[in-house]
């Protein structure tokens, strides 16, 4: 029962026990049989873990669709270092919460889900980097980790293997930046959270220089249920390249906000018209974003594709996070890029100069759009801007600055121009104060 | 109402708004019998203690405004026991760098240039970079804050639901400008970045709580019984 509507076309795995408070103690969720995949795990050798996760097809859901079982074998075999595993609950795309939601309904699948992840890439402690304004969801996981340690379920001699398992609850202090991987890192060590060049990759030199793997939330908690119940289990759902379960935020304006969980590949029609009900107002959909703000917008003609990677990358635009943000045909959608914008200027750490300034100038000029006092040019030098800020930066934030002005000018140009039309009128001296 | 003992505080019973609107502990939809309590996990998370509990979770409680202690020793008693078991968790003492800025900022309120320089003494780093790092994030006020910090989430989701006329009953009700202190020294009102709670919109975080799909007409309720 995905959270807080539910559907007959869910298929619940992950989102299984949302909604019920008894799931959330350790008492409950080991009635319910948690705790038994972290057993299976430690009788497998870490090889076998990566294996299975390899085989299932689980893809990273932290936004790019990375396989973890790959991702997890590019750590070392055989190393005196000590690894790490850090888990990204830092989710601040705009559009996302399902991390806050899959933590503070069942902490313990996360906690199961780090040690599993630890243990299959041989680390002896796992990280969680949660944001600093979850702070209810850290109370939650905090205790759940603090029952695990006291069942014996982390710390020292994990119940009884031998193993060693450590996890450690850190809190960021808010910033978006800090979910790019490596800027996470850059946080955990104490430091501004600004991504670094790669390479070296984390598998060679992450957290503290020593070997590290990332993942996400869901991923992690997915990858236990892979562990205990088998790749072929997994990939009953989904598409060939994008198996399984993935929950699906659903935001703006709908009829059934919250998350959704389908199987990869479900039809993005029916999944926003029938499973969330259409719009709030019953007035036609302009437009959707699929993945999060990171990724290209959807008009209302293009929603008849599945509801998985490859689809989505052949519609043009990305899977992200699952973030589907519904706009009805009321919606200003200059106004809306021009917040986004305004969002990855705010959060841009200011490294690389195309995204640095690129992101400020992109949302003064859709500003002035905004405010009626745009020209035809604004248009082309905004997409000039997008161009310089894409490919061409450390990380993608300001790729993904680009992907809403980018796709919005080619897909509602109209409405640009139709804002341009409507500030005629207004006085030069006040265009100027703007 | 927030209390800073380490407990979730829950909402009181004699709140209007709370039976009509779930949205206090989010748009609970087809799950009508959930309390806030059982949404929120208090009753599950309990009083937390405030020597930080395991080693593994004692960097977990930054509490926002207001200040325990705006004058006292930000490394000593309780709080030096929660660093030594933050600085346990980690290979170096940079480490700590955060959730001993989230410590001073707990008890003093917010970060002043010589809270800053007292944290960096501590961990044997340089001022600069202390400050360098602090200013990096928006948690950490680098000046006084109303006792209650009310952040209103204005991104795409809670904007397309109407955020900014939440923002703006905000403003209009606490008689405050953004990001300044009220006359009574009781509210500041900011707008946010996402709060990752899209789907209840419009999300607002006052203090460490959040309150979800808030309409404008019920922002005087919301400061009321905050007072
Ligand atoms: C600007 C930016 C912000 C990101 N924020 C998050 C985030 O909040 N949570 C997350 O899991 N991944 C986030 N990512 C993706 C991570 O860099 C990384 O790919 C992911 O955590 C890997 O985990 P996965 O393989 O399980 O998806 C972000 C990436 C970028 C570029
Ligand atoms: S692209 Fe932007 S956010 Fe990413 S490293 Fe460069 S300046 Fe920082
Ligand atoms: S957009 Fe408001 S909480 Fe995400």
């Amino acid at each position: 029962m995905a959270y807080p509507y539910r559907h007959p076309s869910e298929v619940l795995v992950l989102s299984k026990y949302f909604g019920d408070p008894e799931a959330r103690t350790l008492k409950g969720w080991e009635a319910l049989g948690g705790y038994a995949p972290l057993r299976k795990a430690l009788g497998m050798s870490p090889a076998e873990i990566v294996n299975e996760v390899k085989a299932s097809g689980l893809r990273g859901r932290g936004g790019a669709g990375f396989p973890t079982g790959v991702k997890w074998s590019f750590m070392p075999q055989k190393s005196d270092k000590p690894h790490y595993l850090l888990c990204n609950a830092d989710e601040s795309e705009p559009g996302t919460f399902k991390d806050r939601e899959l933590i503070r309904w069942t902490p313990h699948a996360l906690v199961e889900g780090c040690l599993i992840g630890a243990y299959a890439i041989r680390a002896e402690h796992a990280y969680i980097y949660i944001r600093g304004e979850f702070f209810e969801p850290a109370q939650i996981l905090a205790r759940a980790i603090e029952e695990a340690y006291a069942a014996g379920y982390a710390g020292k001699n994990v119940m009884g293997s031998g193993i060693d398992l450590d996890i450690t609850l850190h809190i960021g202090a808010g910033a978006y930046i800090c979910g790019e991987e490596t800027g996470l890192m850059n946080s955990l060590e104490g430091r501004r959270g600004e991504p670094r060049i790669k390479p070296p990759f984390p598998a060679i030199s992450g957290a503290f220089g020593k070997p590290s793997a990332i993942n996400n939330v869901e991923t992690l908690i997915a990858a236990a249920h892979i562990v205990q119940n088998g790749a072929d289990w997994y990939k009953q759902w989904g598409t060939e390249k994008s198996t399984g379960t993935k929950l699906f935020c659903v935001s703006g304006h709908v009829k059934r906000p919250g998350n959704y969980e389908v199987p990869l590949g479900f039809n993005f029609r029916e999944f926003i018209y029938d499973v969330c009900g259409g719009t709030a107002s019953g007035r036609p959909v302009k437009s959707v974003i699929p993945g999060g703000s990171s990724v290209p917008m959807l008009t209302a003609d293009e929603l008849d594709i599945g509801m998985d990677y490859e689809a989505m990358a052949a519609a043009g635009t990305m899977l992200g996070c699952g973030s589907v943000i519904v706009m009805d045909d009321t919606t200003n959608i200059v106004k809306q890029v021009r917040r986004m914008v305004d969002f990855y200027a705010h959060e841009s750490c200011g490294q690389c100069t195309p995204c640095r300034e690129g992101t400020a100038w992109a949302a003064k000029i859709l500003r002035r759009i905004e405010n009626g006092r745009g020209t035809q040019e604004d248009l082309d030098t905004l997409l000039s801007i997008s161009d310089n800020m894409s490919g061409k930066t450390i990380c993608v934030l300001s790729d993904a600055a680009a992907a809403p002005i980018v796709s919005s000018i080619e897909k509602f140009r109209g409405d640009y121009l139709e804002m341009m039309h409507a500030g005629a009128g207004v006085p030069v001296a006040a265009a100027i104060a703007l | 109402m927030t209390q800073h003992g380490g407990k979730l505080d829950s909402p009181p019973s004699s709140w209007p708004i709370a039976q009509q609107n779930p949205g206090f502990a989010g748009d609970t939809g087809e799950f009508p019998n959930l309390s806030a309590d059982d949404v929120r996990g208090i009753s599950y998370v309990g009083i937390r203690p405030e020597d930080g509990g395991h080693p593994s979770v004692a960097g977990s409680m930054p509490y926002q405004v207001p200040p325990k202690q705006p004058e006292g020793p930000i490394f000593a008693g309780v709080y030096e026991e929660r660093l030594q078991k933050v600085l346990s968790r980690y290979p170096d003492r940079q480490a700590a760098l955060l959730p001993a800025l989230h410590l001073a900022h707990e008890l003093r309120g917010h970060l002043s240039p010589e809270t800053m320089d007292e944290v960096a003494e501590r961990l044997q780093l340089p001022p600069a970079y202390v400050r360098g790092v602090a200013s990096f994030y928006t948690m950490y006020n680098l000046g006084p804050v109303g006792k209650y910090l009310v952040q209103v989430c204005t991104n795409i989701s809670c904007n397309l639901c109407g955020g900014d006329a939440v923002l703006e009953s905000f403003l209009e009700h606490t008689g405050t400008e953004m990001g300044m202190v009220s006359e009574d020294g009781r509210f500041t009102v900011i707008e946010a970045e996402c709060l990752g709670a899209c789907g209840f919109p419009t999300v607002v975080q006052i203090n460490e709580r959040f309150y979800e799909n808030i309409r404008p007409e019920e922002v005087p309720a919301v400061l009321d019984s905050l007072r």
